[in-house]
């Protein structure tokens, strides 16, 4: 009796996070007809496909998405590169002003975005870069939450495995490269989830920053939808769906990574 | 740069390492204190002291992972203060093993000759020699998480084996493992330092360890190296009180007293009374002065004399082949007194003790022991 409460729970809570998906699914392939029909037709049978072919034909859609996709990649590569890095410095190496540097990032970390919005444009476009991809790319870059979570993972890997490898010759690049890497990659791989979601998801910047056509990202795109082709509901909710399926690619194409070998091991328990 | 002088004596290989005057410190705090030291090629030198006393601090000096504030560290003959460690030719076995967790056992042992450019082929026929060499053959396609704690430790041992360096430094290798594989491990490692006779520098608190595998032991407290010696020498003839307590278990009996004189002779007076004229003449009279002796030195006799000395059992610990007796002598003072487990004891018996003078060490007001007459100083 227990397992059925149990599970009768556990299918009411799939059901209630369900519901908007499926509504959504079911919306995106609905004529305008059957979307306000009374009493409401819960699934169009045959479904309508004409939202997806408009959306994919008749719009900057996939445009936008390579531009999304090229812009959330590129920050999400580079960023990896840059937070590990600066991670790895500020966990592990002594040099003056750490301390200084280190309480300025956490500073930023607590500025809202919405204050830096006018400086950081001025600044884009003093470095005439705003509508650019660079102007997408470069200020994403300065965010300092994946330093601070590096450091944070950096931190807790043992000094003892970083003087075994100096003892056999290591560079400081070939530790961070070949031992500290390796060891922070369920670390990399949540890092890269929160940077390639933000960055899918950001709106306000590339809204500020661009204003041609060639360069707009999914989220600036789709809200441009309403201005330009009236309400449909039916459009909107092809673009939603069609915005989500990169970002469950990435999401599960790494979901196997979170399982990645533990530090379980390398020291004595 | 990486700068190598030669030793100012022009000694080269006389020793395979040579510590003049190494000192530590962290700010205020001195953590090594004038560190004076020769090693044999091919000597096992332990250092042994209680948690805090320097000895991992030294062993990564030598290492070249923390530098000298002071002193010199000779390398082969070789000045090594301004050396990286890569290029001291030393290998080290961490106190936590610290086993590259991504890397198959194969690929750990492999891993310092890989970093020296050998070629694939010559790492492998290598680090399989070596995996034999301590039992991990079978292993070498698991991950150190596969592995029990003994052959993590074997897989930290290849891994500081396979380049045949001049000297190995291990930093409390068996400080985590179980009594029993402790034991095991001691042997082996024992084993393979005979095996492969390279200069071993070996850090540890456990006096058992040192003891049972050191050619010589360094004594450390505070960073200030109290007595070097043979184990031999360490455990009879302590340098001083600290060593006298810290090597041997049960540790040595201590007992402050007097040094006066007595009817043609001297005498130790304390708590109880002991006839030093055996002894022989020496100086201090009058001084105050500690008597030492080993549980195992005294000897008990069932009836009294004036060379006795009364007490009463107040605890009796057996361990196994051995029995520990606590003997109270006087107010405030117990003697401990290790007897074979066969000695028919009960806790309240009254004994008496004997103290031969032979096996009897005097130490002075400053903790020093005082050369006896007759001994070499």
């Amino acid at each position: 009796m227990e397992r059925v409460l149990t599970h009768l729970a556990l299918i009411l809570a799939a059901v209630i996070c369900a519901a908007p998906f499926f509504y959504v699914i079911a919306a995106s392939l609905k004529d305008q007809g059957s979307l306000f029909h009374y009493p409401p037709v819960w699934v169009q049978i045959p479904p309508y496909t004409g939202n997806y072919e408009r959306l994919l034909f008749d719009s900057g859609f996939p445009r936008w998405m390579l531009n999304t996709l090229f812009v959330a990649s590129t920050v999400t590569g580079l960023k990896l590169v840059l937070d590990s890095m600066a991670g790895y410095a500020l966990a592990k190496l002594e040099f003056t002003g750490k301390r200084v540097i280190f309480v300025l990032m956490l500073t930023l970390l607590m500025v809202p975005f919405a204050a830096l919005l006018i400086p950081l444009w001025s600044i884009a476009h003093n470095l005439h870069i705003t509508n650019t991809y660079l102007a997408l790319i470069l200020p994403p870059l300065a965010n300092p939450l994946g330093v601070f979570l590096m450091r944070q993972f950096i931190l807790g890997l043992p000094k003892d495995l970083e003087n075994a490898a100096r003892l056999e010759g290591v560079s400081e690049f070939g530790i961070y490269w070949r031992i500290i890497l390796p060891l922070v990659k369920p670390g990399l791989v949540v890092l890269a989830v929160i940077i390639f979601t933000d960055q899918f998801m950001s709106f306000i910047w590339p809204l500020v920053a661009t204003t041609r056509d060639d360069l707009l990202v999914l989220t600036v795109g789709v809200a441009g939808l309403r201005a330009k082709g009236g309400v449909n509901f039916g459009l909107w909710s092809a673009a939603a769906v069609m915005s989500l399926v990169p970002i469950a690619v990435f999401f599960f194409a790494l979901q196997r990574q979170f399982l990645a070998r533990s530090m379980a091991g390398a020291l004595k328990q | 740069m990486s700068v190598s002088l030669p030793h100012p004596d022009g000694a080269v290989d006389a020793f395979a390492i040579e510590l003049l005057g190494v000192t530590k410190r962290y700010g205020d705090f001195v953590a090594l204190q004038g560190i004076d030291l020769d090693i044999a090629p091919g000597e096992f030198v332990v250092l042994l002291g209680p948690s805090g006393c320097g000895k991992s601090t030294l062993l990564k000096i030598i290492a070249g992972l923390e530098d000298a504030s002071e002193g010199e560290v000779y390398i082969n003959g070789q000045l090594a203060n301004y050396l990286r460690p890569k290029e001291r030719d030393v290998a080290m076995v961490f106190q936590n093993y610290a086993l590259y967790p991504h890397m198959t056992v194969e690929t750990n042992i492999g891993f310092p000759l890989a970093m020296r450019r050998h070629t694939k082929a010559a790492v492998a026929e290598r680090v399989r020699e070596v995996a034999a060499l301590v039992g991990l053959t079978d292993h070498l396609r698991k991950y150190p998480d596969q592995l029990s704690g003994g052959q993590r430790q074997r897989v930290a041992l290849g891994r500081a084996i396979i380049r045949e360096p001049v000297a190995f430094l291990m930093d409390e290798p068996l400080s985590n493992l179980d009594a029993l594989l402790r034991v095991q491990m001691r042997s082996e490692l024992l084993k393979l330092h005979k095996r492969v006779g390279r200069t071993t520098i070996y850090v540890t608190h456990d006096q058992i360890e040192a003891m049972t595998m050191a050619d010589r032991i360094v004594v450390l407290r505070d960073g200030v190296m109290q007595q070097v010696g043979t184990p031999r020498e360490v455990y009879s003839r302590p340098a001083n009180t600290f060593t006298a307590i810290f090597v041997g278990s049960p540790p040595m009996n201590l007992i402050p007293g007097r040094l006066l004189t007595a009817d043609g002779g001297q005498r130790f007076q304390g708590p109880i009374s002991v006839d030093l004229a055996a002894l022989g003449p020496m100086a201090g009279v009058g001084e105050e002065i500690t008597l030492g002796v080993r549980p195992e030195n005294v000897e008990l006799s069932g009836s009294g004399d004036a060379a006795t000395i009364p007490g009463r059992v107040e605890l009796i610990e057996s361990v196994g082949a051995d029995t520990y007796l606590s003997i109270a002598v006087a107010e405030g003072t117990t003697v401990m007194v290790r007897v074979s487990a066969d000695t028919s004891v009960q806790e309240g018996d009254c004994l008496h003790l004997r103290f031969p003078p032979q096996r009897l060490l005097l130490f002075d007001p400053a903790g020093n022991r005082v050369t006896l007459p007759g001994e070499p100083a």
